[in-house]
């Protein structure tokens, strides 16, 4: 995926400017910076829950800009949100249902004139949830409420709901905030696996440690703009990078 | 007595199918609409006068009423449902204030409020639905063909998405539903529903006026709704089985009449206060989970 | 001609009225975010007080208008602490706030109803009641009256939104409520101020209009839609916008019985908010209504 020269302001704040940078397939490529350098809203802005006021965002081909964030989705790429958003009242097993792909059983005409087929997407969908939520070592929640969840739990949850999706590529709004280094230890090497499963991973994170550890390729983000783009050991090592990393 | 007890049941069906069809927008999409009973009087009018003018039966009436009731949401909704869900509650009362204007207004077509008399009774495989019993029969199985079609579709992949946009819009988007397309479907199929009721009730009561669909109509249907519960479909069959009896409790009280009909309105406005505090979700929905531990 | 300028006229102070109430329904709705419409029956009770304190407690007009005033902004503020705030405790869906909202309309209309049966209550506007006639326009004291209250009021807020600490609290509550939680603002007090302000202003409207031809119960669901379409024009979170979505609506309206029957109004009205909608959801000034923070 490649991100172009994408800006977008807000009133008279340029939230981001010039933003350019590729992600490269089947790797975790982290996007870092201080706080208030603009990393959620890139991710909003490739995923169509802002418009970008110029630039390009490329997958596959495609442009990715202006599209709906459904649209987004249905071209490969999906994003978490930092505070979740998971559907706290439905369980845990519908959750990842709902990113499973149900067409039949979402078309109304389909579901009064081709029972039959709806019945069969739908078992496909439940094993397929269910085999989602088994990869993410949480088989054994699948009918209690989310709400009920633990947090690291919950956080996996977010992770199972995009990948139940079967897009390609995956934001995640930092995966480990609020995390004990317990439960670092369950999410760090599901995003490993995500990338062995071929998928490819777009990170926010703050913790430089971990992003040294987890990504291959890091982009910075400062005051909206791309500082540097390289190697995890490269960036991190950097002691310019650090000093706006921390002194901002 | 046992045609009184008819006649209420047979009210009881029609404002079942009311209030089911409401609670898909309501309580099931959180999609608040003021409308309602509109669509209604869309339904009725569209039946009474397909029969009238164009010689429908009650079966052809009922089709030309579902069309035209979705025709009518649907063009509010798509423009208004793009935007916010509160753009839909103001987008709502405006039909409702139109809708019934036309209604009192359009003399040459709805006769205005002199009504429309003489609808034809329906005919069912021959027979004709002319008694309360046999209408009993009809409203009843009505009701229970739309509660069947909302089971299906809250049953369904499309009930799912439904509750997920909304508990949380955003997520749904993110997650690819097309969360505007979504609206505006259960929208087109609520109120298609609903102008089934209206097309119902007017080959009973063979006449129709525009006091019977006015935005306290659409007050009372919502009360039925909250009343029941929004979670559970039979909700709205027991919500209408109570309030449809309140008015005649009422009689009994001897209440003069300039102070029956504002009281009723107190009722139900209390009613729904009362019950956004005591339960959400009304009197059979689902009690918010607690946690299972 | 005469008639179109007499259309525009009416037109200003039907507007005027519809502005006090936008204005106050949009602060309200800009803060909050609660689909007030219990606002059209503290329209209502503004006409109510104010008429119970002239005609049963005898007091002189100005000093009746001043208790129904106060008393519209405590009925206001009342209906935000016992049933907002109380719902909002419980976990109340903003559905839910907005159908507690419309239960209360109903309720408190249909009380005044049986306590002052559903006639107009005429109040004793003395001087008031004179006609100016300027050109071929025929209004009356009163209306001239409600063009310039209107127009003091939004000045009036205006400064106490931009120049007084609790206005920019609402401000600041408005535009980012889970900041300005941050930064230490008690969000509950900020509701209430913003309830009590919203209602003093829709009091005015209420009055006048009852003044001119009487109190109603049933008046104010009509005016807290019309706020309602008039704030959605003028774009939310825009008090100018309110302003001029009001008078807008006022104008258009009267001017749309130069054409059509005049018991087309309210389908005018509405059927150009649909197009309005269409073509520029935004309204006038409003910020985009995404919403939520992501």
């Amino acid at each position: 995926m490649t991100v172009q020269g994408v800006s977008k302001a807000f009133g008279g704040i340029q939230a981001v400017e010039g933003c350019t940078f590729e992600v490269a397939p089947r790797l975790i490529t982290g996007l870092i910076g201080p706080n208030g350098a603009g990393k959620t809203t890139v991710f909003n802005l490739i995923t169509g829950f802002l418009r970008a006021d110029g630039g390009s965002i490329r997958f596959k081909g495609e442009e990715l800009l202006g599209l709906a964030p459904h649209e987004v989705e249905a071209r490969g790429v999906v994003r978490t949100f930092q505070h979740l958003r998971l559907w706290g009242k439905m369980t845990v097993l519908e959750n990842v249902l709902l990113g499973c792909r149900t067409p039949l059983g979402e078309s109304v005409v389909s579901l009064f004139l081709r029972p039959g087929r709806v019945r069969e997407e739908e078992a496909a969908a439940r094993r397929r949830g269910l085999e989602v939520l088994e990869f993410f070592g949480l088989a054994g929640r699948a009918h209690e409420l989310a709400e009920d969840l633990a947090y690291p739990e919950q956080k996996l949850l977010s992770m199972a709901r995009i990948f139940a999706t079967d897009a390609e590529v995956l934001l995640l709004d930092e995966p480990t905030s609020g995390l004990d280094t317990d439960s670092l230890g369950r999410i760090v090497p599901m995003v490993r696996r995500l990338v062995e499963h071929g998928k490819t991973v777009l990170l926010i994170e703050h913790n430089m440690e971990l992003i040294a550890q987890l990504s291959d390729e890091v982009v910075f983000l400062h005051q909206g703009r791309v500082m540097a783009r390289g190697r995890a050991e490269q960036i991190t090592r950097d002691p310019t990078l650090t000093e706006i990393y921390f002194g901002a | 007595m046992a045609a009184y007890i008819a006649h209420y049941l047979v009210m009881v069906g029609i404002y079942t199918i009311l209030a089911t069809s409401l609670n898909l927008l309501v309580g099931y999409s959180g999609i608040f609409s003021l409308a309602h009973a509109a669509i209604y009087g869309i339904g009725a009018y569209a039946s009474a006068l397909a029969a009238l003018k164009l010689g429908l039966g009650f079966w052809g009436g009922l089709v030309v009423a579902a069309m035209v009731g979705a025709l009518a949401a649907a063009l509010v909704a798509i423009p208004s449902l793009r935007v916010a869900g509160d753009y839909y509650i103001v987008a709502s009362f405006g039909l409702q204030v139109v809708i019934l204007t036309v209604f009192i207004n359009w003399t040459s077509f709805t006769n205005g409020h002199a009504g429309l008399p003489g609808i034809p009774r329906p005919y069912v495989l021959g027979l004709v639905i002319d008694d309360p019993f046999k209408y009993v029969v009809l409203s009843l199985a009505l009701a229970a063909l739309t509660y069947l079609i909302c089971l299906r579709l809250t049953g369904s992949a499309f009930g799912r998405t439904l509750r997920a946009v909304r508990e949380d819009e955003i997520a749904a988007a993110a997650t690819g539903k097309n969360v505007v397309a979504v609206k505006i479907t259960i929208t087109t199929i609520s109120s298609a529903l609903g102008a089934l009721a209206g097309s119902l009730y007017a080959h009973y009561i063979t006449y129709i006026n525009p006091t019977s669909f006015t935005l306290d109509e659409s007050i009372f249907i919502t009360s039925l709704v909250i009343l029941g519960g929004t979670e559970r479909l039979a909700g709205p069959f027991v919500g209408a089985l109570i309030l449809l009896a309140v008015p005649e409790a009422l009689k009994f009280l001897a209440i003069p009449d300039t102070v029956a009909a504002p009281m009723r309105q107190i009722l139900y406005g209390a009613l729904l206060i009362l019950f956004m505090f005591v339960r959400p979700e009304g009197i059979l929905g689902r009690p918010r989970p607690r946690s299972v531990a | 001609m005469d008639l179109v300028l007499q259309l525009l006229a009416t037109g200003l102070v039907v507007g005027s009225l519809y502005a006090l109430c936008a204005i106050g329904w949009g602060l309200i709705y800009g803060t909050t975010l609660h689909f007030h419409v219990a606002h059209g029956a503290v329209f209502a009770l503004a006409a109510y007080y104010a008429y119970v304190a002239q005609k049963l407690l005898h007091l002189p007009l100005i000093l009746a208008v001043l208790v129904a005033i106060l008393g519209a902004a405590a009925s206001g503020l009342l209906i935000d602490l016992l049933l907002y705030q109380q719902l909002e405790r419980r976990g109340a869906f903003r559905t839910s706030i907005f159908i507690a909202s419309l239960g209360l309309l109903i309720l408190l209309e249909n009380v005044i109803a049986i306590v002052f049966t559903p006639d107009p209550m005429r109040m004793d506007i003395g001087a008031l009641n004179t006609a100016v006639i300027i050109g071929p326009v025929f209004l009356t004291y009163l209306h001239i009256l409600t063009v310039v209250l209107a127009l003091v009021g939004y000045a009036a807020l205006m400064v106490f939104l931009k120049r007084s600490r609790w206005g920019q609290a609402i401000r600041a509550v408005s535009s980012a409520p889970e900041m300005a939680r941050t930064v230490g603002i008690d969000l509950d007090r900020v509701h209430l101020l913003t309830y009590a302000v919203g209602s003093a202003l829709a009091a005015p409207a209420g009055i006048l209009v009852a003044m001119d031809v009487g109190a109603e119960p049933f008046r104010g669901t009509r005016f807290v839609l019309l706020a309602s379409v008039g704030v959605i024009m003028g774009g939310i979170g825009s008090i100018p916008g309110a302003m001029l979505g009001g008078v807008f609506l006022g104008l258009l309206e009267n001017l749309g019985i130069w054409k059509l029957p005049s018991e087309w109004q309210s389908a005018i009205s509405f059927g150009v908010f649909l197009v309005f909608i269409v073509l520029r959801p935004r309204g006038f000034f409003g910020r985009t209504i995404h919403g939520a923070e992501i």
